[in-house]
């Protein structure tokens, strides 16, 4: 009998210890990164951070959704490509086509998006390995339409403006990552779709039953992550300038690393976008710091991997122990 | 076990698959007459060889209901590393083969090791494995490196009385997959795995180690396949291996063995991996640009798991 209180204890801490580990991970992680190098401990180092991990934020923001339905897009590295293609097209080195292209990248990411949500929710296909698929079509779309060399220019300003640090220090892209993040937690937490999402990842079968619209959710959820993913590919240009013919190429494993890093495993119904934020930070922290250490570029790779794998091994632990105990 | 009837009539019993390749192939005939010489079809069987190779071992996993996105690296860490080895060590082409296969054995078994330790889903699993060994092939090189040996490039481009000498390797690796999955206790028990993981558990029958096998061949099947590529190449290209791993998942998918398992077809395999090879060569000699090619493929992926569709796959049974 003594064992019922403490096995609640245990319950209701497991689940609080699943969302702040990431935070735990990150404060840690920005310590021992200021241990080996002061300069982790100065603002204008870490904005530059910050602002470096923006396209990767942002395309991440969106994926945290279809992660929490127990769902996964690996089309977000291509559809950055294709975004960050499309609004240089678009601009063509024209002021008055800025917001043309803008919005032109943002439409077709969430098209691509939505076409993924389509074929998952009414082809009942892995989201895994159809969003593969998806990544190679989008990618040979965007050769074909690029013809394999680098096309387009952006407008005037937009480098400029994106490019910029209000007052001099915040950089413009911190904010957009900020703003984005602010909308995605908006939208999990405060809108019927973000309840219904951690609903249907939690157990698709009993939100059926209880007459949620899956369908319509799951392709909701799908376009809000190529439309995140379009605008991380606009974060992107800003950064690059040029349009190049494959700038995402391989995005797709950063973001899925920062976003099961910050808690939202491909369980489904746990996690969220605030932990995703934490995820990118210490994903770009460490890879930084891997950098700091004299690794050579290609270790990253294989810290990515090791993180996607150790971070998903630790939070789905987490999971089984706290959901154990209730279950006892 | 079997996907139709013993007494069904020899047509019926064709995979599916087989329809679309002679279709496929009496299109070629009439549209290109390139298409129809024999060098030609040699050359669509040489070039077959490696992806018949990777899905058969793909097969093994898939079988069991799981899932191995790691093998595309896997090709290309083996292609790196023998060629640089082959270069390094001209004398000793058999030891370096021999600790090839032994290194992608050793790294499916990884796999399924930690997917039995860490109780994680093959597919994140696997799939973190890709960008580890995608970092070790750039840590190896970051350009093509070393050199064929001519026995290896003789495995892959050789011709035995005009017949490809890869042809007997996929011959013989076929049967052995033919024996072990559709005529062996293990295969009953890995296909039982892929049909109800839970049931098989409380029958009795051991599934880490069922997971462990499965993983190891497909590691091995890697391997193999790593060296048909070097052979082919003669030389270590980093990126030889991108994609790869959906190929061979599509391959198996195409020859009626569904995703989640519990079923398998190697002869259907074989005939899939021929119809892809033969619609590359015609994309090919129909001069298809490159990369409207690309989009070919993306769509044959997704037109390949929109057809193994559970619905569809329940009427076709």
């Amino acid at each position: 009998m003594s064992a019922a209180p403490s096995s609640h204890q245990a319950a209701l801490r497991l689940p609080s210890l699943d969302r702040a580990a990431v935070w735990i991970v990150l404060v840690v992680l920005l310590l021992l990164a200021g241990l080996a190098s002061d300069a982790f401990f100065k603002l204008n180092y870490l904005t530059n951070l910050v602002r470096q991990a923006a396209p990767i934020g942002i395309a991440a923001v969106g994926v945290t959704f279809v992660m929490l339905l127990r769902g996964v897009d690996l089309s977000v590295g291509a559809v950055v490509s294709m975004s960050a293609v499309v609004c240089a097209i678009v601009m063509d080195g024209k002021p008055g086509n800025l917001w043309l292209g803008i919005a032109a990248a943002a439409a077709c990411g969430a098209a691509i998006g939505a076409a993924n949500g389509l074929l998952i929710a009414f082809g009942k296909v892995s989201a895994f390995i159809l969003t593969l698929g998806m990544s190679i079509v989008v990618y040979g779309l965007v050769q074909m339409g690029t013809g394999g060399t680098a096309r387009g220019i952006v407008s005037p300003g937009f480098r400029e403006v994106l490019n910029g640090r209000i007052g001099g220090v915040l950089p413009v892209l911190v904010i957009c990552l900020l703003v984005a993040v602010a909308i995605g937690i908006f939208l999990q937490s405060r809108t019927r779709f973000g309840r219904s999402v951690y609903l249907i990842g939690a157990n698709p079968e009993a939100a059926r039953l209880a007459g949620l619209p899956v369908n319509r959710i799951t392709v909701i959820a799908y376009a809000v992550s190529g439309f995140f993913a379009g605008l991380g590919g606009l974060a992107l240009l800003a950064r690059t300038g040029v349009s190049g013919t494959n700038p995402g190429a391989g995005m797709e494993f950063d973001v899925l690393a920062a976003v099961v890093l910050g808690g939202t495993t491909f369980a489904g119904g746990r996690g969220g976008v605030g932990g995703t934020f934490a995820g990118v930070l210490v994903l770009f922290i460490a890879l930084n710091l891997a950098n700091v250490a004299g690794l050579p570029f290609a270790a990253q790779l294989t810290i990515k991997g090791l993180i996607i794998i150790a971070a998903s091994a630790a939070h789905s632990w987490i999971g089984r122990r706290a959901s154990g105990r209730t279950q006892q | 076990m079997r996907p139709f009837a013993a007494g069904a009539p020899a047509y019926q019993r064709l995979p599916r698959i087989y329809w679309a390749l002679i279709a496929l192939v009496l299109a070629g005939t009439i549209a290109a007459p390139q298409f129809r010489t024999a060098s030609n079809i040699a050359n669509i069987l040489e070039q077959s060889g490696t992806l018949a190779v990777l899905a058969i071992g793909q097969a093994f996993v898939i079988a069991g209901g799981m899932i191995d996105l790691s093998v595309g690296q896997l090709v290309g860490l083996i292609t790196v590393l023998s060629c640089m080895l082959f270069e390094a060590y001209p004398s000793m082409t058999l030891p370096v083969v021999a600790g090839c296969l032994g290194l992608a054995a050793l790294v499916g078994l990884l796999n399924g090791e930690l997917i039995n330790r860490l109780r994680m889903s093959p597919l994140i699993l696997t799939f973190g494995m890709l960008s580890v060994l995608q970092g070790c092939i750039f840590m190896l090189t970051d350009r093509s490196i070393g050199q064929a040996a001519p026995s290896v490039a003789f495995l892959s481009n050789g011709r035995l009385a005009g017949i490809p000498v890869s042809l007997f390797l996929v011959a013989a690796v076929a049967i052995v997959a033919y024996y072990a999955l559709q005529r062996s206790v293990f295969g009953w028990h890995l296909l039982a795995m892929g049909n109800s993981a839970d049931s098989s558990r409380k029958a009795g029958l051991n599934l880490a180690a069922l997971t462990r096998i499965a993983f190891l061949v497909s590691g091995l099947c890697a391997g193999v396949a790593g060296l048909l590529v070097a052979g082919r190449l003669g030389t270590g290209f980093p990126n030889a291996g991108n994609g790869l791993e959906l190929d061979a998942i599509v391959a198996v998918v195409l020859g009626g063995t569904p995703l989640k398992g519990g079923r398998v077809s190697v002869v259907g395999i074989l005939g899939a991996v021929l119809f892809l090879g033969v619609l590359n060569n015609l994309l090919n000699l129909l001069q298809v640009p490159a990369f409207t090619q690309i989009v070919v493929k993306g769509a044959i992926v997704i037109l390949a798991i929109l057809a193994d569709r559970p619905g569809r796959l329940a009427q076709a049974a």
